[in-house]
């Protein structure tokens, strides 16, 4: 018990202090990743689900786990600091509460994945289902990790690739089941007396103002497509109104001059 | 100390049986040969493939597993009903129609599960999510139940809008169909998990009894005879915990004595065993509502209150009694509390207030005798009604009719005339000749068959 204090303590101290707001940056990407995962998983088992998705699925599995480590560290440090002025402490509690639901969220998707995984294996495709989805996720892992856009690597042997990860996603899920049991073990944090600090009904225009900078490129691309999006519904639009008014025009004519 | 959804190191939880058996059905759907046709759906300009009409399903059931119209509507429905085919034009209404109505299949991870349940936490970050995309998009009973949620689970609020943002952000990264089957598959799950207030609800098991099943005490051999060979010895300094399972082995000794001549395998069944002999007299003489019962059926309703009503005979027996009484209402006030508790969800309101009417009412026409403490409770649990609401009231007037009634009831001239006109049949004769009987083969158990052919088969291959 003394050894696992001291290193919580050293990693407190040997390294920079992250900031109040570091550590709430780190929470909220965080959640977006559990988002990006949860929306990942909801695609495995249907028609598009195939290695590049499990691909993405595991690269946003493993920043999930960075994540979560580097919020602990934060976490736990500032939590057992005795000498965290009241307001500090109450914000360090709802973002405890914050995380430790973001884990429990990634943790019930981890397990429901590795089910859906073993029981619909990518060999055989004509038993996935039809579920009327057709695009690919790529943004979606691209928003997850923070990146632009993902760069694919060449198609791994499927069968290799199922089995090392099935036992990847095995072990992942005992990590992160005992990074919940040490947690519960270490920071003494009544979850039920939190107040959450936000009103009831989110309000919704507010939105796009509570994003991060991190997030503003990705934002702007996807405003971008929608509006090339409407562009050319637009045009659609248009050309069939031409095509009409010329039929019209033309019918005036066939009947005036016959 | 904190409290945690996630169950720790407890056993799995297993699928529900069902509900692995319509996944593969489900899975059978896909095959690209032999598997359902899919059309197309058109929305103004977008088209999503992967739809089929109702009609599809229902030929398509009947040809694979050569069934009748009536049993393909039932076994679709509860595909339907179960949350694995969701319907595409009116999505609150879980029923399948067998026309041109469109459906279309749910994902593997919104697929009713008994291992993981829906949470509230889940349910709290979509009410938020619609709530979001547009105001005022909620319908009462999900307003209500978001007030619920935010006032339970008021401590992650923060974390649910905050989750339900992103969320949203993530689907943004995708086009508009996959976004719009993205809801749909959603609002699909949670009409399934989280039905309408009224609605037929899947996951309503209908109430529990606290009764015998739960108190049965279950002995081995050994433990009888150990316990026997401790009562036996006297001035025996006994413990509590023996003398309790003690007094335990006695009752269970005498509910033995007891049902020893009415239990067909330790004492036959007159005049003959069915299974054996094929001569259904047996069954015939003992169907519910026959003239003359048998003997032992009427010697059966004095053994307990219960073993009385239970009996359709014995029930419509005792009413003529409590009629005679003027205590008929009792009865009648005792069934229609049953009915409302084991009965459908929907007709609860209309059932609460018929039986307050009738029966508890000021000057209502058959008024039950109950005693004020309980008529206050019921008349203020009235206001909210649900299934359980007449429950002290339906056990303050069973055991009025247990203490009072019953007794009396046995040593009436009516059981008594019952008891004398009931009939003993006589036992038939053995065939002398012992090759003359038919042979006896144990058929294989249908559980055995199942298994066998479940391990034969890989799975979802």
């Amino acid at each position: 018990m003394p050894l696992i204090i001291n290193k919580v303590c050293d990693d407190g101290t040997t390294s920079s202090p992250i900031t109040m707001e570091e550590g709430k940056a780190l929470i909220e990407s965080l959640i977006k990743v559990v988002a990006c995962y949860r929306h990942l998983a909801s695609c495995v088992g249907g028609c598009t689900d195939n290695l590049h998705l499990r691909c993405e699925l595991q690269q946003t599995r493993e920043r999930a786990h960075k994540l979560a480590v580097a919020c602990r560290h934060h976490l736990t440090a500032r939590l057992r600091d005795k000498t965290l002025p009241p307001e500090e402490r109450q914000e360090m509690e709802r973002l405890w509460v914050a995380f430790t639901s973001s884990l429990e969220l990634l943790h019930v998707d981890m397990c429901k994945v590795l089910n859906m995984g073993s029981n619909f294996s990518l060999v055989n495709t004509s038993a996935l289902v039809k579920t009327g989805i057709q695009g690919e996720t790529r943004e979606v892992a691209a928003r997850a990790l923070s990146l632009a856009d993902l760069n694919r690597a060449e198609d791994p042997v499927p069968g290799s690739l199922e089995d090392l990860e099935q036992g990847q996603l095995k072990e992942e899920i005992v990590r992160v089941d005992q990074m919940l049991e040490d947690m519960e073990e270490k920071v003494n944090v009544p979850r039920w007396m939190v107040e959450a600090r936000g009103p009831q009904y989110a309000d919704p225009a507010s939105m796009d103002s509570t994003s991060l900078g991190l997030y503003s490129m990705d934002e702007e691309a996807s405003v971008q497509h929608e509006q090339r999006c409407e562009r050319s519904q637009v045009f659609v639009i248009l050309a069939l109104c031409g095509v009409i008014l010329v039929a019209a025009v033309l019918s005036v004519c066939v009947i005036y001059f016959s | 100390m904190t409290i945690s959804t996630l169950t720790r190191g407890g056993a799995q939880r297993e699928q529900q049986h069902c509900l692995r058996k319509m996944e593969r059905v489900i899975i059978a759907m896909q095959d690209p040969d032999i598997g359902l046709k899919m059309r197309n759906q058109r929305l103004l300009i977008t088209v999503i493939p992967h739809a089929m009409t109702g009609n599809d399903i229902m030929e398509w059931l009947i040809q694979k597993y050569n069934i009748t119209d009536e049993e393909a509507g039932h076994l679709g429905g509860l595909l339907v009903q179960y949350g694995y085919i969701y319907p595409l034009k009116e999505p609150r209404s879980l029923i399948l129609r067998s026309d041109d109505s469109p459906y279309r299949f749910q994902t593997p991870y919104f697929w009713t599960s008994s291992r993981w349940p829906a949470s509230e936490l889940d349910y709290a970050i979509y009410l938020a999510k619609k709530n979001i995309r547009k105001q005022g998009e909620l319908v009462d009973y999900e307003k209500q139940n978001y007030n619920l949620l935010h006032k339970r689970i008021n401590h992650t609020w923060d974390f649910v809008v905050m989750q339900a943002r992103e969320q949203i952000r993530a689907s943004k990264q995708r086009r508009k169909a996959d976004r719009i089957v993205l809801e749909c598959q959603e609002q699909a799950y949670w009409l399934v998990n989280k039905p309408c207030p009224g609605a037929f609800d899947v996951f309503d098991l209908g109430p529990e009894r606290c009764n015998v099943l739960n108190s049965r005490v279950i002995l081995n051999s050994s433990l009888l005879f150990f316990l026997l060979r401790i009562s036996s010895v006297p001035n025996n300094s006994l413990s509590s915990h023996f003398l309790l399972s003690l007094s335990c082995v006695c009752s269970f000794m005498k509910f033995c004595d007891q049902y020893h001549q009415h239990d067909p395998i330790m004492s036959g069944c007159l005049p003959s065993n069915p299974w054996i002999s094929d001569d259904t007299t047996h069954w015939t003489i003992n169907t519910d509502l026959v003239g003359t019962p048998t003997r032992l059926r009427v010697e059966r309703w004095s053994f307990s209150f219960m073993e009385l009503l239970n009996d359709c005979l014995g029930r419509r027996e005792f009413m003529t009694y409590l009629e005679k009484e003027f205590s008929g209402e009792n009865l009648c006030f005792w069934e229609a509390c049953e009915d409302l508790r084991h009965g459908e969800s929907s007709k609860i309101i209309l059932k609460v207030e018929e039986v307050y009417k009738t029966f508890l009412s000021p000057g209502a026409a058959r008024w039950v005798n109950i005693d004020s403490k309980t008529m206050e409770r019921t008349l203020e649990g009235i206001k909210q009604p649900h299934r359980f609401v007449m429950d002290d009231a339906q056990m303050h007037i069973y055991f009025l009719m247990k203490k009072d009634s019953y007794p009396r009831y046995l040593k009436s001239d009516l059981y008594k005339n019952m008891l004398s006109k009931a009939i003993v049949p006589q036992e038939t004769k053995k065939s002398v000749f012992p090759f003359m009987r038919r042979q006896r083969h144990s058929s294989p158990s249908p559980a055995m068959v199942s298994q066998a052919t479940e391990d034969n088969e890989p799975k979802y291959l």
